[in-house]
């Protein structure tokens, strides 16, 4: 979609070929032949992208946020579109984590064999629910290279307050969930209080911060006085988050020393290029891949072009190589 | 029958027309998609113009013709994505995720069949009638709407070969004044169908499930959502079902039995 393309062989007049860039990435234990990921909720369990491109081409997949119970999710309508945007209040809908096991375990585990991670992600609205999640996906899922826990789910017990809304609660369901996880162990945090929850999750043993999860508002029907949702308020996400996004991720690099998987609003080469430089050391790809579902693909080709272009011979050299 | 998988194809507009006061009909090529295409699925349309308007529009096609490589879609301007679809040119392009959703089935010995269309739904009941024509299922149409100047597809029905077209408006400037329903209630009574395929509003599908299920003839609807994938990514979809669970209207529908959802 950019104007660089992988093709090119010295783009700028460089000395460096996008081909012969190194563009491994290791996120916090998590080994990635390239540092484009999936954003959870929005590539399903990957299969379904299959028909549009090689999903085995990315550096990593997260799944859709999955609890030890199936969770219906909330009524229609989930979504409406904002401006360079869009709306949702899916509610963690999920088949549970055997549930997924049994209709994807297959297909994901082959995935890792074709050399792209798979990321799986545990949802609760409670401390002991994550505790539960977590625990089946070790049961079950033994091919998954790391486990995401979403702490931007509202805790029931908590009147819905976010899980991983303040730095004690947030440090609270980590140091609870880490000793359970033998794999390397990503939270995902909500837009809030960055720099104190990031270092909360990092102090509990977290190995890499996933950032940031749809920012909450508001889409007013003016005729019907009613929301655009089934509920009144639904996570903004897509390219009007951007700025923000790269703003918090920049903040969180600053704040820890654990890697960072930057995510908002990302749908160009370009998007995920400044995500890089704000210091994530990989990006995530979410809403883009619902209108345009080769995007993930193509920030592939199109982030080894421009480290070309930057005359780097290894990705991991633009990481954080923001120059203020 | 395996399905296609759902991919992306480039399109270019043939023609684009009004056909009725605010229905308007594309012609897209796009032969690397239009065999592939079943009725009673959908595309999932790139409309450009405006790049703050991000989604693609789900829009059905009433035909997709295999070796024209062509896609007919009759649409209603109900919005600014649709008023911008309405301004692409002959030669214009874009992409279309496609082919979305499950076809209508032809429902197993059945012989006589009757589809129903309210407002915009007569896109997709129109491919219905087509596949039942090349099927040999005989079958009547009820076409309804607004008002006589928002009517579209009676001629085409008849010359897909419907025994009967029997149009209603809700103002009585055309047909019968009144609703799809009151139609399809008198054609229940006298007729013997196997089967109602019915799209259109979502209270006139309910009326249509209702009318089918006390007189024992089975029934299918094709459902509309706000989506944003049409592909089973985003989880955005659901429709809810009379088993108390959700599913997904663009993977497990758009077409569903109408006993199975929750009215
Ligand atoms: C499977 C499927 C098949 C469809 N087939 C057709 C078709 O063949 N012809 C046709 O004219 N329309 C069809 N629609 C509806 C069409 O997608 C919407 O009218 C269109 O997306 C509106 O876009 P907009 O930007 O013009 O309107 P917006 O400004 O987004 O909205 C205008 C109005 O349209 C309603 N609307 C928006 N999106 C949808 C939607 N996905 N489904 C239903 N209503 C919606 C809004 O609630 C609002 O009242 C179909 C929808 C689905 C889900
Ligand atoms: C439809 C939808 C469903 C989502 N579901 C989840 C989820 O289950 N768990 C989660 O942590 N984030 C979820 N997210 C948030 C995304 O993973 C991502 O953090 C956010 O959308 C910002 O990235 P984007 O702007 O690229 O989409 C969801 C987002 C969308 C749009
Ligand atoms: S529209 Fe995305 S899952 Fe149906």
């Amino acid at each position: 979609m950019g104007e660089i393309s992988a093709g090119d062989k010295n783009v700028g007049d460089k000395n460096v070929s996008a081909k012969s860039v190194g563009m491994a990435v290791d996120l916090g234990g998590v080994r990635m032949q390239n540092p484009v990921n999936t954003a959870s909720g929005t590539f399903a369990f990957g299969s379904v992208f299959e028909g549009f491109f090689d999903v085995s081409r990315l550096g990593a997949i997260t799944l859709k946020g999955c609890s030890a119970e199936p969770w219906p999710g909330n009524p229609a309508p989930r979504m409406c579109e904002v401006p360079s945007g869009m709306m949702n209040t899916v509610g963690l809908a999920n088949p549970g984590v055997a549930g997924m096991v049994e209709q994807y375990g297959e297909y994901l585990a082959g995935l890792e064999g074709r050399g792209c991670r798979v990321i799986v992600q545990a949802a609760g609205h409670s401390v002991e629910e994550y505790v539960a999640a977590v625990e089946l996906i070790e049961e079950l899922c033994p091919w998954a290279s790391g486990v995401e826990m979403n702490i931007s789910c509202p805790n029931i017990a908590r009147g819905g307050a976010l899980v991983g809304g303040t730095p004690e609660s947030a440090a609270e369901v980590v140091r609870a969930v880490r000793p359970r996880v033998s794999r390397p162990l990503l939270v995902k945090m909500a837009p809030v209080r960055v720099p104190e929850i990031a270092r909360a999750c990092e102090a509990e043993g977290a190995d890499a911060l996933s950032l940031i999860n749809t920012i909450n508002g508001m889409s007013i029907d003016v005729r019907t006085r009613r929301s655009r949702l089934s509920k009144p308020t639904g996570g903004v996400s897509g390219p009007a988050i951007h700025a923000i996004a790269v703003r918090m991720v920049w903040e969180a690099a600053q704040a820890v020393k654990i890697p960072i998987n930057g995510m908002g609003g990302v749908a160009t080469w370009r998007d995920a290029a400044e995500m890089i430089l704000a210091g994530a050391t990989s990006v995530t790809v979410g809403t883009a891949s619902f209108y345009d579902p080769t995007c993930a693909a193509d920030i592939v080709d199109g982030l080894a072009a421009w480290a070309a272009e930057q005359d780097a011979s290894d990705i991991n050299e633009l990481i954080g190589a923001f120059e203020c | 029958m395996t399905a296609a998988a759902t991919g992306l194809h480039d399109f270019t507009v043939v023609t684009n027309e009004s056909v009725a006061d605010g229905l308007m009909r594309v012609v897209l090529s796009a032969p690397d998609v239009a065999f592939q295409m079943e009725a009673g699925q959908f595309l999932n349309v790139a409309v450009p113009g405006d790049a703050s308007q991000i989604l693609r529009i789900p829009l059905s096609f009433s035909h997709a013709d295999a070796k024209a490589g062509t896609i007919e879609i009759v649409y209603a301007v109900v919005g600014d994505g649709t008023r911008r679809l309405s301004l692409m040119s002959p030669g214009d392009a874009s992409t279309v995720v496609a082919p979305c959703g499950n076809p209508w089935p032809l429902v197993e010995g059945s012989r006589r069949a009757c589809v129903v269309a309210g407002g915009v739904g007569i896109t997709t009941v129109v491919a219905c009638a087509r596949m039942l024509a090349e099927a040999g299922v005989s079958f009547d149409a009820v076409v309804g709407a607004q008002t006589a100047g928002r009517l579209w597809g009676v001629d085409v029905l008849e010359g897909l070969g419907a025994g009967s077209v029997s149009v209603t408006t809700d103002d009585g400037t055309a047909g019968r004044r009144g609703f799809t329903t009151d139609a399809l209630a008198d054609l229940l009574a006298q007729g013997s169908y196997d089967v109602v395929y019915a799209c259109g509003p979502e209270v006139m599908m309910a009326g249509v499930a209702r009318l089918c299920r006390d007189a024992g003839v089975a029934c299918r609807v094709s459902m509309e959502r706000m989506m944003c994938c049409g592909f089973g990514a985003c989880g955005t979809c659901n429709v809810a079902m009379a088993d108390g669970t959700y599913k997904s209207c663009c993977k497990d529908g758009p077409v569903f039995g109408a006993e199975e959802v929750a009215w």
